[in-house]
């Protein structure tokens, strides 16, 4: 017994330590708080960042509009967390924001649903929580400021507007249509604006909508997705990505099953439909015929953030919500300009 | 009979008997699956394809990895579980080499063979580290090796500054060859590529020492040091072949895709290949190992991945089934249930005398 | 020192190095971080991130002590997690059976791997590793799609908060902010109060080490080394059950991605308590301060604003590695 004292004796002053540490900062804290804060940051506006990943081209645009816009030169320091697609993740790092007491938090959520204690906490932190790119479900809506992204279900119908002002122009039967959506990172806004678009033209135009698979944004997973359709399903003749990276992974998969992707769904094409357009790549299949048509999701949210930051710092209310401006790529002529939500939109030809 | 027992005992019969059972299933179930067909593919050159291809093309990895697995198990009694990881890291490396800063390069910055050869020593440098902590630190194998586990892929994602490369069939044509086909020859070049490895891998064994060193250690470590072994440098050199092992797999990974997705390459894979080893019979704490067995083990496995597929098991629900599949066959494979069950055959005999 | 060294158990020696370094740690993250690690709640928050990581962990630590290893402790909490999910959302299931099924769930997979591993004797690191691949696959095939809960009772509990007095903080706007702790942090504490105790003083808690330590020597003391085995494979999978439904208290929702990696992590943070993996010696204060360390370093990292997510791995991979070599080489200096 006489060998475990000098342990347990380690151990006792340890735990007193402990105690004395924890109790000793939670009785002064108001002065370490007021002394700290502004001090080490010398004016600069702190704004905590919690992306929710890496996934796609997209995303890697979004972090860098972010990265760009709200630099040292400007007066910002800005705290980015990546949380690796995880809600969990995400929340850890709004309350590491919390516990920083930076100025803002910008939060582009993975899901949409689970928010509010997080936001709660934030909200009694004082610190205004934008929403970017996608939305949370909360029944407050004064969790948050504002939500800056994209109209993702206007981005559908427009895609389907285009497909039924395609098929109309070729007087191709839309009874022949067989569409196939590879969609997104399940219970995502983008997924369910985007699905939304889909089904909804479905069932207005009476289209044979043969299949709903999730392909997570990921090029592997749309690859397999696709595998998994053209296995299954012999008469897919139009496939609706909901991403930019699903449909390249569909595109790999499509030619590796020797067939071709293209507009001419009469004589054994496979028309791709897709979402984003934020990089060459994505384009340059536009402009080689092998995705049909693309509409466009901005990435480059940070500058309507920045507004929306500087009317705060002014005492003044921003709008609720901010949508921003998108547009439409095809590669074909026989399109140039399709009417979705009551607007009309053009459709960039590029070759 | 005893021609029967010899060869229940063989340490293939598990293994073989598995891919039997498996093909057996698939031959009722629908005998489509044993179809191959030529084809063109998007290329314009004739391939192969057909289910049974599908096993040897993307079982490949696999069974380079067990090779290197074996030795590693044989050599330390633990197992590697870094391997994906490091896949990861050396995929992320080669493409470095080949697209310096440039993550959609117009023309590669080097001949593929120097990213490949940067892309060994980079994995065999990582299979020294984890080797160096087992052999001379003497921390479990799986322990050590959780290091490179937890870092592994964020170094792979460091070392391109987390951008994804592509490398397009305009900046070299020749890089899809080793994941896809050489035009002209209607088999997946991975197969070659795994059978080079085996008939390497066979003939250091033939006429190396190399095996008999590797269970020597691993059987006793201390008797093989008084016989004037270096168990230290001997399971130093198995982590480092299973290094060379991992560079292989990468090649073929990367040239698969022609790019890289740092948190989804491999993943699992070390998994896999541990099972390829434990399938093969092969004791997981050391010792004695039987190379084949080992490799038709990671066939196995990747027959029955088809074969789930095939089924239209979603790729996410697929481990349930394997797990399934493999507590069935360890469990008969286990010493215990193996002696009650031949106990029960002779009761069975017995009884059947004494009714005669 | 030297004989003091020489004078202490491997368990406590090794459990002194843990302690020190968590709190060298945390106090360099005050001095170099300040603000927020002087705040109670930043070590509250990660208390209540890690309450589940704390419970498996503990029982991780249990079959190490034994000589095992149970990597499927991941794929259980996953599993629970959705199931309960399930269970409560589109069965409108009440609490309490959630929490049953949660339970059931860990005593099932302990009672099929405990008989595999102990009366089949069959290696450990295959049956928990076919464990991992059934319990993630199953759920996904409960649900694939991530979801959160909506049980209105469910969620009252999930934000049932105990509020530490007198540890509260003052926010930007002045307003004083109580600190809190979540029901699953209780749970954790509670599991490990009482497996410490059950390792120190009770005769099971004896047979542990013996078995790890030398299962030949434990045969002849006349313990029953399959039970022990059996039994510790039964507290650890309880345990992920118990820890799965902490998890699922902290998070509100099933996802098949829940808890990837928690098997690696619960692992790492019972090496680096100073358990060893090749059995016989271990400490579940130590950890408990290993899963502490483990995400005091997780959120310095992420405090100190490194903007990518890679340094979370390297950091944790290189804190692991220091603490084997440390481990390493003072044992092989005690033992000489």
């Amino acid at each position: 017994m006489i060998k475990y004292k000098g342990i347990i004796s380690v151990i006792l002053t340890e735990l007193i330590l402990c105690v004395i540490l924890t109790t000793g900062c939670g009785s002064t804290p108001v002065v370490l708080d007021n002394s700290v804060s502004g001090e080490e940051d010398d004016g600069r506006i702190v704004i905590g960042f919690s992306q929710l990943g890496a996934e796609s081209d997209w995303r890697s645009a979004n972090s860098e509009s972010m990265r760009s816009t709200f630099t040292g030169e400007k007066g910002y320091r800005l705290i980015f967390e990546d949380g690796q697609q995880k809600q969990s993740n995400q929340m850890t790092a709004i309350r590491t924001f919390i516990q920083q007491e930076v100025d803002y938090i910008v939060l582009a959520p993975v899901t949409e649903t689970g928010w509010e204690n997080v936001l709660e906490e934030a909200r009694k932190a004082g610190i205004p929580v934008i929403l970017m790119d996608r939305m949370v479900d909360v029944e407050d809506s004064e969790l948050y400021v504002c939500h800056v992204g994209s109209d993702f279900e206007l981005e559908g119908a427009k895609a389907c507007e285009w497909l039924k002002a395609y098929v109309e122009k070729k007087e191709i039967d839309e009874s022949n249509l067989h569409i196939a959506n590879i969609q997104g990172t399940l219970g995502s806004t983008a997924q369910i604006g985007r699905t939304k678009g889909l089904s909804d033209a479905a069932k207005k135009y009476g289209w044979d909508l043969i299949a709903e698979v999730p392909g997570d944004f990921i090029q592997a997973k749309g690859r397999e997705a696709m595998e998994q359709l053209l296995s299954e399903y012999e008469d897919i003749n139009v496939v609706y990505c909901e991403n930019d990276n699903e449909a390249m992974g569909a595109i790999e998969a499509i030619e590796a099953a020797g067939r071709h992707t293209g507009t001419d769904i009469e004589n054994g094409d496979i028309m791709i439909i897709s979402f984003d357009g934020v990089n060459e790549d994505a384009l340059s299949l536009v402009r080689n015929k092998k995705i049909s048509c693309i509409a466009e999701c901005n990435p480059d949210l940070a500058p309507k953030i920045e507004t929306v930051i500087k009317q705060l710092e002014k005492g003044e209310t921003p709008q609720k919500l901010s949508y921003v401006d998108e547009e439409l790529y095809s590669s074909e002529e026989d399109v140039l300009s399709i009417n979705a939500g009551g607007r009309e939109y053009k459709v960039t030809v590029l070759r | 009979m005893n021609t029967l027992k010899k060869i229940t005992k063989n340490q293939l019969f598990i293994p073989l008997a598995a891919l039997l059972i498996l093909a057996m299933f698939n031959l009722i179930m629908d005998p489509g699956f044993f179809k191959i067909t030529l084809g063109q593919n998007n290329m314009g050159n004739y391939v192969l394809s057909g289910y049974l291809i599908t096993i040897l093309d993307s079982g490949s990895e696999l069974a380079i990895l067990a090779i290197g697995m074996t030795l590693v198990t044989a050599a330390s009694g633990g197992q590697d579980i870094s391997v994906g990881a490091v896949i990861a890291i050396g995929g992320s490396a080669m493409l470095r080499v080949l697209c310096g800063n440039d993550p959609k390069p117009a023309q590669l910055h080097a001949p593929i063979i120097v990213a490949f050869l940067v892309s060994c020593i980079v994995c065999m440098l990582f299979g020294a580290f984890n080797g160096t902590l087992v052999a001379y630190f003497k921390i479990q194998p799986m322990v050590a090796t959780l290091i490179m586990y937890t870092a592994g892929r964020s170094i792979a994602a460091w070392i391109n500054n987390n951008t994804l490369p592509v490398i397009s069939p305009t900046a070299s044509p020749s890089f899809a060859y080793f994941g896809g086909f050489i035009p002209g020859i209607p088999i997946p070049t991975p197969v070659f590529i795994a059978i080079i490895c085996m008939i390497i891998i066979a003939l250091v064994l033939k006429f190396t020492n190399l095996g008999l060193y590797t269970q020597s250690v691993g059987i006793n470590e201390s008797s093989s040091k008084l016989n004037g072994l270096n168990p230290q440098a001997i399971k130093l050199l198995s982590f480092v072949i299973l290094g060379l092992c991992v560079a292989v797999a990468a090649l073929i990974k990367v040239s698969r895709i022609q790019t890289i997705n740092y948190s989804v390459i491999a993943k699992d894979i070390e998994m896999d290949a541990i099972l390829a080893v434990a399938l093969g019979g092969n004791a997981l704490s050391g010792g004695k190992f039987n190379m084949p067995a080992s490799i038709i083990g990671a066939y196995v496995i990747q027959f029955l991945t088809t074969t789930l597929y095939k089924f239209k098991v979603q790729s996410d629900a697929l481990p349930a089934y394997k797990a399934v599949v493999v507590i069935l066959l360890v469990v008969l494979s286990a010493p215990v249930v193996r002696e009650y069950l031949s106990g029960l055959k002779k009761k069975i005999k017995a009884g059947g005398k004494e009714v005669a | 020192m030297k004989n003091k060294l020489k004078n202490m158990t491997d368990t406590n020696l090794l459990l002194t190095i843990t302690i020190i370094v968590f709190f060298l740690m945390y106090i360099g993250a005050i001095v170099f971080q300040g603000k927020g690690f002087l705040k109670p709640q930043t070590f509250f928050n990660i208390l209540n991130a890690n309450a589940a990581l704390i419970i498996t962990s503990v029982g991780m630590s249990i079959v190490m002590i034994t000589g095992g290893i149970d990597i499927s402790v991941g794929g259980v909490v996953a599993l629970v997690s959705m199931s309960c999910a399930v269970y409560l959302d589109y069965h409108d299931g009440n609490v309490f059976t959630s929490i049953l099924i949660a339970l059931g769930i860990g005593i099932l997979f302990g009672l099929v791997q405990g008989y595999l591993v102990a009366y089949l004797d069959i290696q450990p690191f295959i049956v928990s590793l076919a464990g991992m691949f059934f319990a993630r696959g199953m759920t996904t095939i409960v649900n694939s799609a991530p979801f959160n809960v909506a049980n209105e009772k469910f969620i009252a509990l999930k934000e049932t908060r105990i509020v530490v007095p007198g540890m509260g903080s003052v926010n930007k706007k002045g307003v004083y902010v109580n600190a809190y702790v979540e029901i699953g942090v209780i749970v954790a504490l509670l599991v490990v109060l009482i497996f410490f105790f059950v390792l120190r003083w009770t005769k099971l808690g004896r047979n542990f080490y013996a078995v790890g330590g030398n299962k030949q020597s434990a045969l002849m003391l006349g313990i029953n080394v399959k039970r022990t085995k059996f039994i510790s494979h039964m507290i650890c999978s309880t345990l992920a059950g118990i820890g799965g439904y902490v998890y699922f208290l902290h998070v509100g929702s099933g996802s098949a991605s829940h808890a990837s990696g928690m098997e690696m992590n619960a692992i790492a943070s019972s090496i680096i308590g100073g358990t060893m993996l090749t059995g016989g010696v271990g400490n579940i204060i130590g950890t408990f301060f290993g899963v502490l360390s483990l995400s005091t370093i997780q959120n310095i990292v992420s405090s100190a604003g490194f903007d990518q997510a890679w340094w979370t791995g390297i950091t944790i991979a290189a804190m692991l590695c220091i603490f084997l070599v440390i481990q390493s080489v003072v044992m092989a200096r005690k033992n000489k």
